[in-house]
């Protein structure tokens, strides 16, 4: 304890000296000594009277005192964190998860197999193969997406024309298994008529900066 | 002295009646003394907490739905799942939750489906939580016909 006090006194004795050389300024150019500030508390003089309150303290542990007190009034407050499978954090209208296919509202797909997303996909992770169907209009037989290779950038919807491929708002899709990830049209599409309600409207919400 | 009455109100009349309406939101709906305690003891077993809310609806899978404004934005909108049989009490799954509603629960909208309803499409289908880890998941397939055939020894 004696030796932390000589370690205070000199600190403080120094303390003193540096104050005085900013506050003369008549050697040094720059303005640097006076442009310092002190973040740290200001330490006491060392006088007797403050040398006991400190020894005081440090001896009766008001610290632990102090913390615990902080800890009751925590444990009482209300929580920061929200409680999540039944409490749930703002999302964009924006946001992109899930890929769905979405259907015009008299239910034809809405993909004509242009392969603009395929071709913009920076991680090459959609496949597309595209044929005549019966009544004679370009359509998919294969819209494969591996969703492990996605990395939702969202450059698949901003390139559709038709506004077929979209990213859902949902993110809660994870699997058990690698190969449930490999989505085909048919999932898509499912995706689609599941979250078309929810993909409409936040569309809808959008209009004004498309 | 209006100041002193009001600095009481807050500190001792305005707690107690909210931890009433919290335990009476909170209680089993089949009455008597015990239920009460026990839908208290079930709802912190499911929830962590109790707390009560405004019922705003209920979706299509029976999943509740509340709102209480005195709770910071994060928390003031929370789903109470559906608990119809045991198993749903304490099986229930994030991806539950109706589209219809999850836009609204997500903050997206301020209207929940009970005040602007939905356009229904006749392609819609119903809502499913995600299956993985069960029979009924999703196991990809090729949707085109297989571009080599393999040969038929001619006997």
């Amino acid at each position: 304890m004696a030796l932390c006090n000589v370690y205070k006194l000199s600190s403080y004795l120094t303390r003193k000296s540096i104050d005085l050389v900013g506050s003369t300024r008549a050697i040094v150019t720059s303005s640097s000594c006076l442009s310092y500030k002190l973040v740290n508390p200001k330490q006491d003089v060392p006088s007797l009277r403050n040398i006991v309150d400190t020894n005081a303290n440090a001896v009766f542990g008001t610290e632990l005192l102090r913390g615990l007190g902080m800890v009751v009034a925590k444990t009482f407050s209300e929580p920061a964190t929200i409680n999540y499978p039944f409490e749930k954090g703002p999302l964009s209208p924006r946001f992109r998860g899930e890929h769905a296919l979405r259907r015009y509202p008299s239910g034809e797909e809405r993909c004509i197999a242009c392969k603009l997303c395929e071709a913009i996909c920076p991680a090459q992770a959609i496949t597309i193969e595209a044929e005549e169907r019966e009544d004679g209009s370009r359509r998919t037989t294969r819209y494969d997406i591996d969703m492990t290779k996605c990395i939702f950038c969202g450059l698949c919807q901003e390139a559709c024309p038709v506004d077929a491929i979209v990213e859902g708002p949902n993110f809660e899709y994870s699997t058990e298994t690698h190969e449930e990830l490999l989505y085909n049209k048919e999932k898509l599409l499912e995706n689609g008529d599941r979250w078309e309600t929810e993909i409409a409207a936040n569309i809808e919400a959008d209009y004004l900066y498309r | 002295m209006t100041g002193v009455v009001k600095f009481l109100h807050r500190q001792f009349v305005v707690p107690f009646s909210e931890m009433m309406k919290t335990f009476q939101h909170n209680y089993a709906q089949d009455g008597g003394y015990f239920p009460r305690i026990r839908g208290v003891l079930t709802q912190i077993a499911r929830f962590q907490e109790i707390k009560y809310g405004d019922h705003v609806g209920t979706d299509e899978l029976g999943n509740k739905f509340y709102e209480n404004n005195r709770f910071f934005v994060g928390r003031n909108r929370w789903v109470d799942y559906n608990q119809e049989t045991w198993a749903d009490k304490w099986d229930y799954n994030a991806s539950q939750i109706t589209p219809e509603w999850h836009r609204w629960l997500h903050y997206m909208t301020d209207d929940p489906p009970t005040k602007v309803p939905p356009k229904q499409r006749p392609f819609l289908i119903k809502h499913k939580r995600n299956m993985t880890g069960t029979n009924d998941c999703y196991v990809p397939y090729s949707t085109t016909r297989p571009k080599i055939e393999s040969w038929k020894p001619p006997n």
